[in-house]
């Protein structure tokens, strides 16, 4: 089997375009809605979020499940606007509570009253979470620095270890990779009101880091392919390079995305939307290793007419080996 | 062949070592694992003080530890953060509150006076409570219970009574960290001291202050937050003025470290400026045992599914990536140990996803060897080969997994830099991994006659046609 990257151009790119177009359109309603792109979770708009699980060791402490309505009564009671409430576990013994920042005395009036009315919570199973909003942003424009950060320090590298083209279009590929990442949760925020946090800037860095590896190997091939036949068309080659690294363009993805779909599932509600970030992130990043950033640097060199590299354009390739092939 | 061995034996210490490591050495947990609160304090700018800058955060942060030694909690840990923050972590509180509203609030820093009468007060106390403290033995020996817990009552009562009064010996006067406008380490001659310079107010308020001291042979009692800091006494030749002009040196048996404590509390206390508390993260104990239970899970998981993947596709190079894979997880875990890397939730995941990144490193390698094969070349050829060319791609696809951490680990915050550590080690590690066990081990087995065979690293290396590799 060989993939028609550069003939099926057309196709792997409508398949980008298309992935691409659905999350700006999630993003556009979220933006009607919140008059923000994504859901941002309490880390970056500030707000308290209380979880309280009942105390079972107590006797009849936990003969009910605990019901959503007698929760919002007491919190309505205390004067707490604009909260959210869930309840959560098989046994509906837990809940949590999302509001804009409480300082320590209201939350302790809340807790308070809330434990009157439904039962005694375990202290050890107890998780707060205050962010002021002033902290929301500073966690949101440090992140966006980061993103910024690599992105350049990523362009830098690529620049001087291959050439200005190779690195704009390994770029082009990330962006790719981080829109459609960001898109898909954008969807997500949509459909299940998912809430993107600190962990997803992490997440969308880690893509950054990884999904750019697919492209540097693809990339490694294609520029020893020039300099072993220097005379073949730009077409031809990048066929090539991507056909004879495919299978371990898949694999390296592969093998990460093995422990990311154990972390998906075992590693428990914190990291579950980091784990599926990730995995959206790493798919489209060996996708637009394979698809986009190999057809986009044939279609350049086609463009501006280098389309048959001479001989001398990659003679100064040394980190490469020439060993004999074959 | 020796060289081989040498590196061999190399592993097989390093192994043996960071087995020794794991064991030995505790692992470090976050908050977020072992339960706990940490809380990130804002210190805002006021009236006096306009500007936060390093010298304040600096003697604020000094009057937030006074706080939390107070609450005692143990290993709290007190960092400053950026310009204007302090965050603060205490392990294993399940409930902020108190130290949340102590913690909150302008430090209170005042100078007090002795009472002579309350002073004689509290060494009657003092000998009452050693009296019954004396009693106690001959009690236990006569063994009489019921006057035992009679006596042991009445010290505790005794004990309280002796607290009370060491908080009556002093009272307040006035002058507090509002009128002090400066303090600093000074060396006279050879010791250390403490300057301390008020403002005009304040020079008038302590020069009655000191003279008060000198004429009833008293001493000052400085506090902070209504802890004792220092109480210095004032030399009788001041007895008609006091110390008047505002400046004031406090000597004593100092060290430099004492003295720069001193002076951070003084100035902390001084200083008019609101902190806040804007950040509370607390997680209860039994939460973050579960964490670590599931990530443990998802760790072991993510390992066997990555292994049993690599076996079964590349065969004999599958199991020699399978053996570096567990010794990679081994020499991390144990580098996290050693260098006191602190284990957080993202932390883990970020250890874990370097698992499935270790490998690449091998896929890359094994996959060149095949193609090589597939050429047609020797079998140790192949794999000398697929060693060599792949170098280039698994440096670079290292170095921008590294730039990224750089990025995530100098800009982000708390949580967010234990991922970036982690994920950073785990490259750098399975940098040495994939390029040292993975060579070693191969090159070890292709010494071995009966598993030097083609088929074993390339399945159907025959039945399909060579496939051309380059033109």
């Amino acid at each position: 089997m060989k993939l028609q990257v550069i003939r099926r151009r057309g196709l792997w790119w409508a398949i980008s375009v298309g992935c691409i177009v659905a999350g700006l359109v999630a993003m556009g309603v979220l933006w009607n809605q919140i008059g923000m792109p994504l859901r941002p979770s309490l880390d970056f708009v500030g707000g308290t979020r209380l979880q309280f699980e009942l105390d079972c060791t107590k006797p009849n402490n936990c003969d009910r499940p605990i019901q959503t309505a007698a929760v919002r009564e007491v919190v309505d009671a205390e004067g707490i606007a604009n909260s959210t409430i869930q309840v959560l576990g098989q046994e509906q013994q837990a809940v949590t509570i999302r509001t804009t920042a409480l300082d320590v005395d209201q939350r302790t009036k809340l807790q308070a009253a809330l434990e009157s009315k439904l039962g005694a919570f375990d202290v050890r199973k107890t998780q707060i979470d205050t962010v002021g909003p002033t902290v929301g942003q500073q966690l949101f424009s440090s992140g966006l620095l980061s993103l910024i950060v690599s992105f350049a320090g990523i362009t830098l590298y690529l620049t001087i270890r291959f050439q200005l083209d190779y690195a704009i279009f390994a770029l082009v590929a990330l962006f790719h990779d981080i829109l459609i990442t960001v898109g898909f949760f954008a969807i997500l925020g949509v459909i299940n009101g998912t809430e993107v946090d600190s962990l997803f800037i992490v997440a969308l860095l880690t893509i950054v880091g990884f999904s750019v590896n697919d492209t540097v190997v693809i990339y490694d091939r294609v520029r020893e392919t020039i300099a072993l036949s220097p005379g073949r068309h730009i077409n031809d080659i990048v066929d090539d390079a991507v056909n004879q690294t495919l299978t371990r363009s898949i694999n390296t993805t592969l093998t990460t995305l093995l422990t990311l779909i154990a972390l998906f599932l075992f590693g428990g509600e914190t990291l579950k939307n980091f784990a599926l970030a990730l995995i959206v992130g790493f798919i489209m990043g060996a996708y637009s290793s394979i698809f986009i950033a190999s057809s986009l640097l044939a279609l350049w060199r086609e463009r501006t007419g280098n389309a048959i590299a001479p001989a001398s354009a990659t003679a100064t390739d040394a980190i490469a080996p020439h060993d004999q092939v074959g | 062949m020796g060289r081989q061995r040498g590196l061999l034996l190399l592993i097989l210490a390093l192994v043996i070592a960071s087995i020794i490591v794991i064991v030995k050495v505790p692992t470090r947990l976050g908050l977020d694992l072992r339960g706990g609160s940490q809380l990130t304090i804002q210190v805002n700018p006021s009236e006096e003080v306009k500007q936060i800058t390093e010298r304040e955060l600096e003697a604020v942060q000094k009057v937030i530890e006074g706080r939390i030694n107070g609450l005692g909690v143990s290993e709290p840990v007190i960092q400053t953060v950026g310009e204007n923050q302090v965050v603060v972590q205490l392990p294993g509180v399940d409930n902020p509150q108190q130290a949340e509203r102590v913690l909150g609030g302008t430090a209170q820093l005042d100078f007090r006076s002795e009472n002579p009468t309350q002073i004689a007060f509290l060494q009657v106390r003092q000998e009452e409570l050693q009296e019954l403290q004396a009693k106690q033995p001959a009690l236990e020996k006569a063994g009489d219970q019921a006057a035992i817990a009679a006596n042991q009552s009445a010290i505790a009562a005794k004990e309280k009574q002796v607290e009370d009064a060491i908080k009556q010996v002093y009272e307040k006067t006035g002058l507090d960290g509002r009128y002090l406008r400066d303090a600093r380490t000074e060396l006279q001659g050879n010791s250390w001291a403490v300057g301390i310079s008020f403002d005009q107010k304040g020079a008038d308020l302590f020069a009655d202050l000191t003279k008060k001291a000198v004429q009833t042979n008293t001493r000052l009692g400085i506090f902070l937050d209504d802890q004792l800091l220092s109480a210095p006494t004032v030399p009788a030749e001041f007895a008609q003025t006091g110390i008047i002009g505002g400046n004031a040196i406090i000597t004593g048996n100092f060290t430099a470290e004492s003295a720069k404590e001193l002076e951070l509390q003084l100035r902390g206390g001084s200083l008019p400026v609101p902190i806040q508390i804007v950040e509370n993260r607390t997680v209860g104990a039994t939460l973050g045992q579960d964490s670590i239970r599931s990530s443990i899970i998802a760790g072991i998981g993510g390992l066997i599914l990555v292994l049993a993947f690599m076996i079964v596709y590349y065969r004999l190079p599958g199991v020699i990536s399978a053996i570096a894979l567990t010794i990679y997880a081994l020499l991390t875990f144990a580098a996290f140990n050693l260098l006191g890397v602190t284990l957080t939730l993202p932390g883990i995941a970020g250890f874990v996803l370097s698992i499935g990144m270790a490998v690449d490193a091998n896929v890359l390698i094994f996959e060149r060897t095949r193609e090589e094969l597939r050429a047609g070349k020797t079998l140790y050829r192949s794999v000398e080969s697929g060693f060599f060319r792949a170098f280039s791609s698994i440096l670079d696809s290292n170095v921008t997994t590294l730039i990224a951490c750089a990025a995530l680990f100098w800009l982000g915050a708390g949580l967010v830099r234990g991922f970036a550590l982690t994920l950073a080690l785990g490259v750098v590690i399975s940098m040495f991994t994939a390029l040292t066990c993975s060579r070693t081990l191969m090159l070890y087995v292709l010494s071995i006659q009966s598993l030097r065979k083609p088929e074993l690293f390339c399945p159907n290396l025959r039945s399909k046609p060579p496939v051309e590799v380059t033109s």
